[in-house]
């Protein structure tokens, strides 16, 4: 446990990477939806993407862990194995106490109108705009989710370089594909809204929670023979 | 008692090129041991695969007595010091922190002694560092370590010769001190050779030496003096190589020569010397490159 724990932070010790960049970067995003929603208010308030960065740059990070600082983990004396799951308590911590940190952010964006603007950034209709907790499942569930993705995707292109990575990218376009027309052809478009109407956003946030443990496998699977 | 590192008919091939094949070794508790050969011969594989970052396609490895490759217990009692180590994007201060949170033996004392005399800046960025700085950054770690199996490949890429001889100095004073298992693969034989107790050279893959340092020195004489008497004195030997100048020629004869010899050269007014190793070693390279092709 203590190996898993100093490999965690190990990566925390570039706090630019994983704390000053996703914060600074969603901040950033945050006041110019702000600037832009006082300028040109909108009678239905506004519905931003903004929020999406953060979970786009724990992407990023996740990638990072698994290209960038394997090398110097590995010279560290420790296994793949141990590389990996201490990497994924990061996650762990980092999904705990962001996902918190949003949250808090939501309840301020409530209790404020929209930061008096009738501005929606921290609270994304259906999945996080239940009560504080559920919030804060969803929020941690989707850290988790992008960061490992990004792990998984950084393994692959360790292993098998660019081509590699634009071969799994292409199989994940290509099962959505195969998904959509199988849907089209047997005309079941109605079924699968009746199927997501019916599906409450804690059980949303089950599938991606179920999601994010099929990528954290996957990961695990790839990083069993990876070299440096 | 159980060797440190011991290789069974251990080969790794890739697509195209076969990097290790058939090694066959062992590296003894508390030694020194030089892994020496020609670039792609194979040393960087060895070492990889003996860290457990890279997998062999053949044979099989144990390092304290078992298998490395995803062994926390056994990769934890060694260090791995690699040419150009891939650092992500920290300051010289953080990795050798880091460092010290994973080595059980680390000297911290040790560590900043090394920094001092490598004059390494600790808020700089590694990776506006230059080349030989960040080689030092691996040797700081390296040696600072203290780990039961240090391993160096090519530790010191860059750096002068001031700071290399710092190096071979903060080795062998702490080697004396703690003693483990040292690997060091180098192409600066002659320098590193004093350090060296146990050899072991690599050729496209193959060990083609494994001997004790001293006795690899004795294996080669130079004689040279006026070319008759050399011939006479070199007749029935063993010749390696034969060079002539003028009326002089220097001839280099295999094998040690005994006292009997050696009295009768100096009466002879012949200049005898020992091949260094470095040299032994560009012979036997070359004559291993014979041998393949006439196979």
């Amino acid at each position: 446990m203590k190996t898993l724990v100093n490999v965690a932070r190990y990566h925390m010790v570039d706090r630019v990477t994983y704390l000053a960049l996703p914060w600074g970067i969603m901040i950033f995003s945050f006041l110019v939806n702000l600037a832009i929603a006082a300028l040109v208010p909108a009678p239905g308030g506004w519905y931003t993407a903004g929020l999406l960065t953060i979970y786009v740059f724990l992407l990023i990070s996740g990638a990072y862990t698994m290209t960038r600082s394997l090398p110097f983990g590995l010279m560290l004396g420790v296994s793949r194995r141990s590389y990996y799951l201490g990497t994924a308590l990061l996650v762990a911590a980092l999904g705990v106490v962001y996902g918190l940190g949003l949250t808090a952010l939501q309840v301020v964006e409530r209790a404020t109108g929209g930061w008096g603007l009738s501005v929606h950034f921290f609270g994304v209709p259906w999945i996080m705009d239940g009560p504080w907790y559920q919030t804060w499942l969803a929020s941690f569930v989707l850290l988790a989710l992008f960061f490992l993705y990004g792990m998984w995707c950084g393994l692959v292109f360790r292993r098998w370089g660019t081509p590699g990575l634009v071969a799994f990218i292409a199989a994940q376009v290509l099962v959505v594909l195969v998904a959509v027309v199988a849907v089209s052809m047997t005309h079941s478009w109605s079924a699968v809204e009746q199927f997501f109407d019916a599906l409450t956003a804690l059980a949303v946030t089950g599938v991606l929670a179920a999601l994010a443990v099929v990528l954290g496998l996957g990961g695990f699977a790839s990083m069993r023979r990876v070299t440096v | 008692m159980t060797p440190t590192i011991s290789a069974t008919a251990l080969g790794r091939r890739y697509r195209d090129q076969v990097a290790l094949d058939n090694v066959s070794l062992t590296v003894e508790p508390d030694s020194i041991t030089g892994l020496l050969g020609r670039n792609g011969a194979g040393k960087t594989t060895l070492m990889r695969i003996v860290t457990g970052q890279e997998f062999p396609t053949a044979g099989d490895v144990r390092v304290f007595g078992e298998v490395p490759a995803e062994n926390d217990a056994v990769l934890r009692r060694m260090v791995f010091v690699r040419e150009e180590q891939t650092y992500p994007d920290l300051r010289v201060g953080h990795v050798i922190q880091v460092a010290s949170w994973f080595y059980p033996n680390w000297s911290e004392e040790l560590a900043q002694q090394l920094l001092a005399d490598f004059e390494l800046p600790l808020r700089r960025r590694i990776k506006k560092l230059s080349r030989g700085m960040r080689s030092a950054v691996g040797i700081v770690i390296g040696l600072a370590a203290r780990a039961e199996l240090t391993l160096f490949d090519e530790p010191y890429a860059g750096l002068d010769a001031v700071a290399r001889q710092q190096f071979y100095d903060r080795l062998l004073a702490d080697f004396a001190e703690h003693p483990r298992t040292v690997v060091l693969s180098t192409h600066l034989i002659d320098e590193a050779a004093d350090l060296l107790e146990h050899v072991v050279m690599l050729d496209r893959g193959r060990v083609v030496l494994d001997a004790a340092a001293d006795d690899v020195r004795g294996t080669a004489m130079t004689v040279s003096g006026p070319a008759a008497v050399v011939d006479e004195f070199v007749e029935g030997r063993a010749i390696w190589h034969r060079q002539r100048l003028g009326s002089r020629a220097s001839v280099t004869v295999a094998g040690p020569l005994d006292v009997a010899a050696q009295a009768r050269a100096r009466t002879l007014r012949l200049s005898l010397e020992p091949l260094s190793l470095q040299q032994l070693l560009v012979h036997a390279s070359g004559i291993s490159a014979d041998e393949k092709v006439s196979a």
